[in-house]
């Protein structure tokens, strides 16, 4: 296992290369979840960046990023693996039209295997073990979180035609939720934890100077000043970084030096998703742009 | 850090004062822990923090115990332990999240002639009519939202009733409105073919398909969200509406919420397999019982907290008697919102059960356009019979 996943200041400076800023917490996550080789449960609000932190770490550790994207009714055929049943078919039509017998250990080989993201995760053989990412889990449903413990705990699958696939490396679970759903116990168990806060002020503008590099630092103050004071309104769906993130390239996209009111409201859309917080931010513009002009 | 220190020890004795503190460690957490100190060793307090937090510390609600608790056990170190203080929000989070309570050390205090509606109200705090120094006082009828110091402790919960209440639920989810999920399931009447077993179950007849499996989607019991109203003017219902909390907490799949002028999630708290443990923890767990009223506020609350989600296609029961001291207008776009996220909204008031009882005052006219169904509630047998009447809707 590579050494520098040992520190987390030194996951922190890899990620920081890859332009992912990470705190000291996510950081030490990270480390752990790449030192001992167990998986790590993201929670955070929306938009946080949880799905972004599997992403940047898999750039980071120069290894591949295999996604696997849940939802209720996910199935082992389309998680762990699935038979060709169509090449089957054909090549049962084949042999009898040649005369030959087919038996069934000619059938069940790797030609005829489909491999979906856990087994192919598993089965990855690259320099470095992949960082594996099962986003919004919490929008599987329980016979899915099931088929999961065997791999969580194990890191193999087992396929009863061929065997047991054992994984020579352990690969890097990373899995999000949106806690729409109360995750099992059981799951929790065997995951480590972090909660991804939403960062301060002087962090977002950070964050924003990296993600938006051709945005001007006086534009970065501003938005940042701006997210912050809607995010304290009673708002139906606060906005969250990524929002802030596309709110910044729009402005920037559509040359904006300075945040002024015209400004504000033509790219609200990036910020206030509801037409009952529109209405909230529009009547509030007043306090929210007056302090700015003041700071 | 920590040169010369037994790991195993110290890991085992921090897990123990946390669990003393509510917060659930399991012994994989334990061992995690101390594969962390080994091969990540940290050099400060802040790192150990956060190697113990996210080996330890497993859902959300346990993080703020946590914290506690490691302030406690390390408190001499300068480092500052708590390294969120300064990042939390300005205003506190919408909705209160489910941590575990404390059951009270005594019980709670003795109350003459429990279970009698017409018990003299005890005085609330920070009313505008000056003290009446005899401590009778005339029930207040003006909703109000201020919060008031309850010393009532919810009514004792009759097993008699429970049991009928459970009795009802347990026939009426027999027959609940259901959901299409998108799971699939063998049935032999399906739409759709299922590939994979159709061939194993043609090896038998040499790799010809005759005949087919079929599967369906598997039709799931809808989610039951209850919010309960238990502000003053609710307070002589206070006993029904627990009995059926209760009932509706015990049963798969079901979120209770409680509100007066703040919101509280039950659900953990009343399913508790104790009802009275249950109600000792809810009277803990309920600050702001019997005070006054705020429904949009806290419809608003229950809608954009991590809990609102699972109003998505359920079934909402609102118990409440339509006093609210928001304005209506706020009501109605609330409501308008919850409507068009649930599946079906039903209002139950225990005010409709008079006579001659006709929705025409404020709160309550402007929530009715938004409610499928509003129906008298005001006895445990009435509850009963708004649980049937969803399941015979189905």
């Amino acid at each position: 296992m590579s050494s520098w996943a040992a520190d987390p200041v030194e996951v922190g400076r890899r990620m920081d290369r890859v332009d992912y800023l990470v705190d000291e917490g996510l950081a030490t996550a990270l480390s752990l979840a790449l030192t001992l080789g167990l998986p790590l449960l993201l929670e955070g609000e929306p938009g946080v960046g949880k799905t972004a932190a599997a992403r940047a770490l898999a750039r980071a550790a120069e290894t591949e990023l295999i996604r696997l994207q849940c939802y209720e009714g996910l199935t082992a055929s389309e998680a762990l693996y699935e038979w060709n049943y169509q090449r089957q078919l054909l090549a049962i039509r084949l042999a009898e039209s040649r005369h030959e017998t087919l038996a069934d250990a000619d059938l069940f080989t790797e030609e005829f295997l489909q491999e979906r993201p856990i087994l192919r995760a598993v089965r990855f053989s690259g320099p470095e073990p992949p960082v594996l990412l099962i986003d919004e889990i919490d929008r599987a449903d329980d016979e899915f979180e099931a088929l999961l413990f065997e791999f969580l705990g194990e890191a193999s699958i087992t396929v009863p035609e061929l065997g047991t696939f054992a994984a020579a490396r352990r690969p890097t679970v990373i899995l999000t939720s949106n806690r729409s759903r109360e995750l099992h116990d059981a799951l929790r168990r065997r995951c480590l934890y972090h909660w991804i806060e939403f960062p301060d002020g002087g962090r977002v503008a950070s964050i924003l100077r990296r993600s938006v590099p051709s945005a001007t630092d006086a534009l970065i103050a501003s938005t940042t000043q701006f997210v912050g004071r809607v995010r304290r309104l009673d708002l139906d769906k606060a906005p969250g970084l990524a929002e802030a993130i596309d709110w910044l390239s729009a402005l920037s996209m559509l040359g904006v030096g300075e945040l002024d009111r015209t400004a504000v409201v033509r790219t609200l859309g990036a910020i206030v998703k509801t037409p009952d917080d529109r209405r909230t931010v529009l009547g509030s513009l007043d306090e929210l742009e007056g302090r700015s002009h003041g700071a | 850090m920590l040169r010369a220190v037994d790991r195993a020890a110290f890991a085992t004795a921090f897990a123990l004062r946390l669990r003393r503190a509510g917060v659930a460690v399991g012994l994989t957490g334990v061992e995690a822990f101390v594969r962390g100190l080994a091969e990540c060793p940290p050099e400060t307090a802040g790192s150990l923090y956060w190697v113990a937090r996210v080996t330890l510390a497993q859902r959300h609600g346990d993080l703020a115990a946590f914290d506690r608790v490691f302030a406690e056990v390390f408190s001499d170190a300068a480092v500052p332990v708590d390294p969120h203080a300064r990042r939390r929000p300005a205003t506190p989070p919408a909705g209160r999240d489910d941590a575990h309570a404390r059951v009270p050390s005594g019980s709670g205090p003795d109350e003459p002639g429990q279970g009698l509606p017409w018990r003299t109200l005890p005085p609330t705090v920070g009313t505008e009519e000056t003290g009446d120094p005899s401590g009778l006082r005339v029930p207040e009828r003006l909703p109000s939202d201020l919060e008031a110091l309850a010393d009532v402790p919810f009514e004792q919960l009759d097993p008699a009733g429970l049991a009928l209440l459970d009795d009802w639920l347990a026939a009426a989810l027999r027959r609940w409105p259901t959901r299409r999920s998108r799971r699939m399931a063998r049935h032999h009447s399906g739409q759709r073919p299922a590939l994979r077993p159709t061939l194993e179950r043609a090896r038998r007849t040499g790799y010809e398909p005759l005949e087919l499996v079929r599967t369906r989607p598997v039709d799931r019991p809808r989610r039951v969200v209850m919010l309960c109203d238990v502000s003053q003017s609710m307070q002589h219902h206070a006993a029904a509406y627990f009995h059926l909390m209760r009932a509706v907490a015990t049963t798969a799949d079901a979120e209770v919420f409680a509100f007066a002028t703040r919101l509280t999630r039950l659900t953990a708290i009343l399913a508790h397999r104790s009802p009275d443990v249950a109600i000792e923890l809810a009277t803990a767990a309920v600050t702001d019982r019997f005070s006054g009223t705020r429904i949009a506020t806290n419809v608003r609350r229950l809608l954009a907290s991590p809990h609102g989600d699972k109003c998505r296609g359920a079934i909402v029961l609102v118990a409440s008697d339509g006093w609210d001291a928001d304005p209506p207008e706020q009501l109605a776009s609330a409501m308008a919102r919850l409507r068009r996220r649930a599946y079906r909204v039903v209002w139950m008031n225990p005010r409709a059960a008079a006579p001659g009882f006709q929705p025409l005052v404020g709160a309550m006219a402007a929530a009715l356009p938004y409610c499928d169904a509003l129906v008298p509630a005001d006895s445990i047998r009435s509850l009963g019979a708004v649980v049937s009447a969803i399941a015979r809707s189905a």
